[in-house]
């Protein structure tokens, strides 16, 4: 694991909705093999941040960088063929298609007809129904039923499948866990696990810093579209970070100014 | 189960609907007006006017798969019958059809270019292109129509696009089912298809998996075009002569039709089978009116009866299907 090159660095990054100030002189860098907590309260920006990550919106000011090389344009398709893969809490999945269609849906695998793309059906449903399986689908469910007749977990369960089955360099988990049964909330902590010590960059969303204190190897804090703590967890314990997360940015200044 | 498996049935086809009621109208047509609906004649009659608003159809069915919706087709339509007919006389008509296309095209992509740049609803941007094209048609006539006289339309050009019978029904009517099973396989087979029905049910789901949302609801748009267009291609094929008013209204027949063969306008679900079967069962019930005698001034009433019951059965329908 080579900490000096970060696979992703953010610099100075700003967003702007009309009025309101999303970002504000965000600068983080996430390095491969390394599983970052992503923490703060309602409305501090984290997941505005990784959706810059992934592409759904465009920077106001600052730089991103992806593998030393600036990303100029931001698209969620040249953040997925980068190999970004993200599991979202409000979008990705479309109520209106099956399961197998929901899974590629923007990677389809295609056999070629005299030169037409043609869906690989036998490859989607097969591949989809296995992967989705592990994380609590019911045996009940066809692939093929539509997405609006699943449950929240099973719902989630689609999206980390995904996220999952393709080969990526970062997964982003956007509460992954919500909706979740115990023994499911736990076999995607492992899978978080797994998937850094395969050499992936995970970043890890959620208010709940003791969960994400035991898996992850650094915890970065937002508040207010601001950046307020980036700490090892090994110099860090869970409960300083929740003081950090209590008390807002005030906690760290007074320790920077110590 | 078998109850299960009904429900399954109609949640995957939201055809079925559309279907029971053309079985049940063929059936009630035919009962009641002693050979003089079902006979080939009338029949074949029926399958031409089918062809064409049918392919129209298809064009709007795939607009209202993206969540937005054109209705502007009636004008397109009738600019397409215009150019190809202006065309045909001085050029073959397989050129003057390609040349009718094209511009079906064009005002397909001046609708999508429009309503993807400007975010304004589809709605008003092609209820400003209805007018447009409408008001450009009557101007192009000034009050007359083109026409090409009946002597002159018996070339194999001019059979091939709707100008003759083939085993006893219009040539136009084999458009249509190409024209559906092309667009069913891409709809249903391909990466396409699938983006298309996704940005439908979620614009912005779509969009995070990486699907060029606008690019997409603009192909659309330019397929309906192509195929409003060439629909009044045909029209004009058969008839042999177009005015500025050709389509007229013929908007609204499409948005009934692919209402009736259960395609939601909210977008996302959409039935290509059911929006044939929609403009089969509009045609059949016009051709009805005619035969029975009833004046045609009633049918407007009729096709706004008609598909305020369609769309309430297909809602009680879809709910039931989604009840555990």
């Amino acid at each position: 694991m080579n900490k000096q090159t970060p696979l992703i660095q953010i610099k100075n990054l700003d967003l702007h909705f009309g009025a309101f100030h999303a970002l504000k002189n965000v600068s983080v860098d996430f390095h491969a093999g390394e599983l970052v907590g992503l923490v703060g309260d309602n409305g501090a920006g984290k997941t505005t941040l990784i959706r810059v990550l992934c592409g759904i919106h465009t920077p106001s000011a600052g730089e991103v960088y992806f593998d030393g090389t600036r990303v100029k344009t931001f698209h969620p398709k040249l953040a997925i063929d980068q190999g970004i893969e993200t599991i979202q809490q409000s979008v990705g999945l479309c109520d209106n298609l099956s399961i197998a269609r929901n899974f590629y849906l923007g990677r389809e695998p295609v056999k070629r007809f005299c030169g037409l793309p043609l869906l690989d059906f036998a490859k989607m449903r097969e591949m989809s129904g296995r992967v989705i399986r592990q994380f609590g689908l019911r045996e009940n469910v066809s692939v093929d039923d539509e997405v609006e007749r699943l449950s929240g977990g099973e719902r989630q369960s689609v999206k980390i499948g995904r996220a999952v089955e393709f080969k990526n360099r970062v997964v982003i988990m956007d509460e992954p866990t919500n909706h979740l049964s115990v023994r499911e909330r736990e076999h995607v902590n492992e899978l978080a696990l797994q998937l850094r010590d395969q050499g992936l960059l995970v970043i890890y969303i959620t208010h709940d810093i003791f969960q994400v204190h035991r898996l992850a190897d650094r915890i970065v804090i937002m508040e207010n579209g601001e950046k307020i703590e980036d700490a090892s967890t090994e110099t860090m314990s869970a409960e300083a970070l929740e003081e950090v997360i209590r008390q807002g940015g005030r906690i760290v200044e007074k320790r920077d100014a110590v | 189960m078998l109850k299960s498996e009904i429900k399954r049935l109609v949640r995957r086809h939201t055809e079925i609907g559309i279907l029971f009621i053309s079985l049940c109208l063929v059936l009630l047509f035919t009962l009641t007006s002693e050979g003089r609906w079902a006979n080939a004649y009338n029949i074949g009659t029926i399958l031409q006017v089918t062809a064409t608003l049918g392919l129209m159809t298809l064009g709007v069915a795939l607009v209202i798969g993206t969540g937005e919706i054109d209705i502007s087709v009636g004008s397109t339509f009738g600019i397409g019958a215009l150019i190809y007919l202006w065309f045909a006389v001085r050029i073959d008509p397989v050129f003057a059809a390609l040349l009718a296309v094209g511009a079906g095209a064009l005002i397909g992509a001046f609708n999508g270019i429009l309503v993807t740049r400007t975010k304004t609803p589809s709605l008003i941007i092609t209820l400003g292109s209805l007018m447009i094209f409408r008001g450009l048609a009557i101007a192009l006539t000034d009050g007359f129509s083109f026409s090409v006289p009946y002597k002159e339309r018996d070339g194999f050009s001019y059979s091939v696009l709707g100008g003759a019978e083939f085993l006893g029904i219009n040539t136009g009517f084999y458009w249509l089912v190409a024209g559906l099973a092309v667009l069913l396989i891409a709809l249903k087979m391909t990466p396409w298809g699938n983006w298309l029905l996704a940005v439908g049910g979620s614009a912005a789901s779509a969009h995070s998996r990486g699907v060029r949302v606008e690019r997409i609801k603009l192909s659309a748009f330019v397929v309906c075009g192509v195929l409003a267009a060439f629909a009044g291609t045909l029209e004009a094929s058969k008839l042999g002569f177009a005015d500025g008013s050709m389509g007229r209204l013929m908007e609204l027949q499409a948005i009934a039709a692919c209402v009736l063969g259960g395609c939601v306008l909210a977008g996302g679900r959409i039935s290509l089978p059911g929006a044939v079967l929609g403009a089969f069962v509009l045609s059949s019930v016009q051709s009805y009116l005619v035969v029975t005698g009833v004046r045609p001034q009633w049918f407007i009433l009729l096709l706004g009866l008609i598909v305020v019951f369609a769309a309430l059965g297909d809602r009680t329908l879809r709910r039931w299907s989604l009840k555990n």
